[in-house]
């Protein structure tokens, strides 16, 4: 058997162990690659910084759950950090069931009283609400009637004064949604967006880019940070290098590693072709 | 002090991916517990939720306690589809959330996801004064877009014409990049979710640095138990000669 035919017909656990390799490898010993800031990384972090005013009312909304950490979870995080310091008012909500779950462990790492934010009269926790698109059109229509109580103290949201004045989708001034599939973006849309003509800026996994850009290009997306990469770049802006800055020179040797399978895939292919 | 939940988190990172390797006991005690852990915590946050609501408002007066006595009958028949003789019921729920679902998204999709995109492709201006890249970008946009729509117009003559033809091609094309740039954005949140985990195996902070002991140990006992079988049935039935 030549080496060619040996290289198409390798055992697929060779590759997957090289995968390891050059995952490991540079998280081990990091290789300080440079990071490039993207248009996408800048556009995010200018909105947050410019757009996002004083006083303005932000639902802030993780829709991804365990699986979707690794590449949400760091974003989310920066975010968040990125929120406290300025003096908004956050509503923390999600209508994916681990949505509370992936914000319990957000705030093992980022402590809103450090920023000066008061539960209850600074952010607040709605919790997890069942009925997927039903249930935003139910929240954009009326926020105290879909969630009866808050997440945390198990409180009527009429008794918190950070919850004065904000009764309906109208009230909300900005939505900031992490998110991997459905529910998301296009139900965000559909319910607050068109309704209501409330902005938005997503922070998706990098399967969903494709269908999100046209929401950016026409205007309804004011932002996109597209998965882990553009993450690290809005870290680094923020001066708070965390888990995506730690992670993108794997990124980096990991697509090394992919494409250099693709190229030795075609040529065994196209040398072995006629002997098929 | 050992810490249980972080030894366990990795007995299950590491479980999961040893389908890597092939079937095997670890990857099913792992994919068992994940299935179940998932729907059980899923099937409390819904409780919660029913609970809270309750408290807060279904209570409050006898007509409301009616109404959460009729929306929680229609939601017990959810589970009408486990019985093959009553297994009928099951679609009256499924037809009011269907129902629900469409009337409500259909309210606005034709704005979000219709209207506004084609004011948006209308309104792209074809050169941008002294951004070369956006005015090839957009002159692009300009040609693909309706080129794609073009390539699903299966009725007509003009089907077979030879302008329509080229169009098809510049479409073909259009689509392949599309899928190109989509199969890109897959690997890397493929690879990101690994990188994730890695992160956490390695004991990156802010994660556990103990869970680097964790990692070298379960994935060795894995690994051995594993390999070892694999040896041990090769020596048991030699191949034939």
């Amino acid at each position: 058997m030549s080496l060619l035919e040996r290289i198409s017909n390798l055992d697929r656990r060779w590759i997957y162990l090289l995968a390891w390799v050059f995952v490991l490898f540079p998280l081990l010993n990091p290789l300080g690659l440079p990071i490039p800031i993207s248009s996408d990384a800048e556009k995010w972090y200018a909105y947050v910084e410019n757009e996002i005013n004083d006083g303005d009312v932000v639902l802030f909304t993780p829709m991804y759950g365990v699986s979707g950490m690794p590449e949400l979870f760091p974003m989310t995080v920066a975010t968040m950090k990125h929120l406290l310091t300025k003096d908004v008012k956050i509503i923390v909500v999600s209508f994916w069931t681990e949505g509370p779950l992936v914000f319990n462990t957000l705030l093992t790492q980022v402590n809103p009283e450090d920023f000066g934010y008061v539960y209850g009269e600074d952010w607040i926790r709605l919790g997890y609400i069942p009925g997927s698109e039903t249930a935003m059109g139910s929240l954009a229509r009326g926020i105290q009637n879909t969630v009866a109580a808050d997440y945390v103290e198990g409180r009527p949201l009429n008794s918190f004064p950070v919850m004065e004045g904000i009764e309906t989708g109208e009230d909300i001034d900005i939505i900031v949604s992490f998110e991997t599939g459905t529910p998301g973006t296009p139900e965000w849309m559909r319910q607050f967006n068109a309704p209501y003509g409330t902005p938005q800026i997503t922070g998706c996994i990098g399967v969903s880019v494709s269908g999100m850009i046209p929401y950016v290009q026409s205007g309804q997306l004011q932002a996109l940070m597209p998965g882990l990469t553009v993450s690290a770049e809005y870290e680094i802006l923020l001066e708070r290098p965390g888990l995506a800055v730690a992670g993108v020179d794997a990124v980096s040797t990991s697509h090394v590693y992919i494409v250099l399978l693709v190229i030795l895939g075609n040529i065994a292919y196209f040398l072995t072709r006629e002997e098929r | 002090m050992v810490d249980i939940a972080l030894w366990t988190a990795v007995f299950f990172t590491l479980g999961i991916y040893s389908i890597l390797y092939r079937e095997n006991p670890w990857y099913r005690i792992a994919e068992s517990c994940y299935l179940g852990t998932a729907v059980g915590y899923a099937v409390g946050q819904d409780l919660k939720y029913i609970r809270d609501q309750w408290g807060g408002q279904w209570s409050s007066t006898s007509g409301m306690i009616l109404l959460f006595a009729i929306v929680s009958l229609i939601g017990i028949l959810w589970y009408a589809r486990f019985n093959k003789e009553i297994f009928y019921l099951y679609r009256w729920p499924l037809a009011i959330v269907v129902g629900t679902g469409i009337g409500m998204a259909l309210r606005t999709v034709i704005f979000s996801q219709f209207l506004d995109q084609i004011i948006s492709q209308a309104n792209t201006p074809f050169f941008v004064a002294g951004d070369m890249v956006t005015s090839i970008n957009n002159i692009l946009i300009q040609i693909m877009v309706p080129s794609v729509l073009l390539y699903f117009w299966f009725t007509g003559e003009i089907r077979e014409s030879a302008p329509m033809k080229v169009v098809e091609k510049i479409a073909r094309y259009t689509m392949m990049a599309g899928f190109g740039s989509a199969y890109g954005y897959t690997v890397l949140t493929r690879y990101s979710l690994f990188i994730g985990r890695a992160q956490f195996l390695l004991g990156i902070p802010p994660n556990a640095p103990e869970a680097r002991t964790a990692f070298i140990l379960i994935a060795f006992i894995m690994l051995a138990t594993m390999i070892g079988y694999d040896l041990f049935m090769k020596k048991e039935t030699p191949e034939e000669i």
